[in-house]
């Protein structure tokens, strides 16, 4: 099975990628999921048929064993029996026995064919576990791949009736350069009216006339204790 | 989380210090276009299905670019497109987009989170890759 990310890139390249003729269109959806259903159903069917095939196997296993059970029973009978001179007794004991091991011996070879048939119906459930997730993601990547095509198409449509066009980039650009200078001059605006609130805008101009306040009252003290010790 | 309770959701909700004005693209899908306050140029559409929430901002389209820098500006972009926080770039038909998926488990603060980033995001995607316009 070629890739889907493969078949809906080849497709995209060649420019299928309007909608209504979508890569993988609707049918192909279907298709999908048919079998993606498909799937399932034959996982649920393995499954439901090695279930019973086990059931099968263990019930084999019980009796097999059972008769097995019987067979080494009925050889202490027959050994009494040979013991107590009884041979034609131990004769029709003997006969049981064979009896018993056939039958044990033929439900061994049918627990056998069915051990077989376990076998590779988990070999078929598994693989059916693998295509199954395989069909998901596949139909997980079509669908999203056909919302994304439908939804653009809605935008472009949508924005197509308001506006004459979709604005290019470089409206969009002219724009946002606009919005960021507005927000700059907001700024320094706002640290304008900080320095007029808290007078530092007055200092900075009284300092750029050379008259500095703190400078004065150093001045002033400097003069005080050099007209004292002048005294 | 469906487009309605989205819309709802959305609607007086501040995230980070940004609002979000939602308006519905009429049509068959379920699509919103959303605009985050403070980044109103790039509009962010959200779509949501049964396995993802799909945010995008449209970049520029092909017709706008200038072709013989288009190898360079696709390498800028593939690189770019790995450090840049919760998006992605893509294209879809002729346009480049930005975009980015959450679960549709996701709660509102999520994806007003993925709203705003997306859309500053584009802001500085488009003034990254000015250079590259026709």
């Amino acid at each position: 099975m070629k890739s889907v990310l493969k078949k809906i890139l080849t497709a995209m390249r060649g420019g299928v990628n309007e909608l209504g003729e979508a890569v993988v269109d609707s049918q192909g959806n279907r298709i999908l999921e048919q079998e993606l259903r498909d799937s399932e159903q034959e996982l649920k069917q393995a499954k439901h048929e090695l279930a019973s095939l086990m059931a099968e196997a263990a019930s084999l296993a019980r009796q097999i064993r059972t008769e097995q059970d019987n067979a080494s029973k009925r050889e202490g009978d027959a050994s009494k029996a040979l013991a107590a001179g009884q041979e034609e007794l131990a004769r029709e004991v003997a006969e049981r026995i064979v009896g018993h091991e056939r039958r044990a011996a033929e439900l061994s070879q049918t627990r056998e064919g069915l051990q077989q048939r376990i076998a590779s119906l988990k070999t078929r459930v598994q693989t059916a576990e693998k295509q199954l997730a395989d069909y998901r993601r596949e139909l997980q990547v079509v669908k999203t791949n056909e919302r994304v095509l439908r939804t653009t198409a809605q935008i472009d449509t949508n924005i197509n009736s308001q506006q004459s066009s979709l604005s290019t980039a470089k409206e969009t650009l002219e724009r946002i350069r606009e919005r960021q200078a507005r927000e700059e001059d907001r700024q320094s605006a706002s640290a304008a009216l900080e320095k007029e609130l808290t007078g530092a805008d007055l200092d900075e101009k009284l300092k750029a006339a050379g008259i500095d306040g703190d400078q004065d009252a150093v001045n002033d003290v400097l003069a005080r204790l050099k007209s004292k010790t002048n005294e | 989380m469906d487009t309605q309770t989205l819309t709802l959701a959305l609607g007086d909700a501040t995230h980070a210090g940004r609002t979000f004005d939602v308006m519905p693209i009429a049509g068959d899908e379920p699509v919103l276009q959303v605009t985050v306050s403070g980044a109103e140029e790039t509009p962010v559409y959200v779509t949501v299905t049964d396995t993802q929430i799909l945010c995008l901002a449209y970049l520029f389209d092909e017709q706008e670019l200038n072709p013989e820098r288009l190898n360079e500006l696709h390498e800028n972009m593939l690189r770019i497109s790995v450090p840049m926080p919760l998006s992605s770039l893509g294209k879809t038909g002729q346009h480049y987009v930005v975009y980015g998926a959450l679960s549709p488990a996701s709660g509102s603060a999520e994806i007003m989170q993925e709203l705003v980033t997306l859309a500053e995001n584009a802001i500085d995607l488009l003034q990254t890759f000015e250079d590259y316009l026709a």
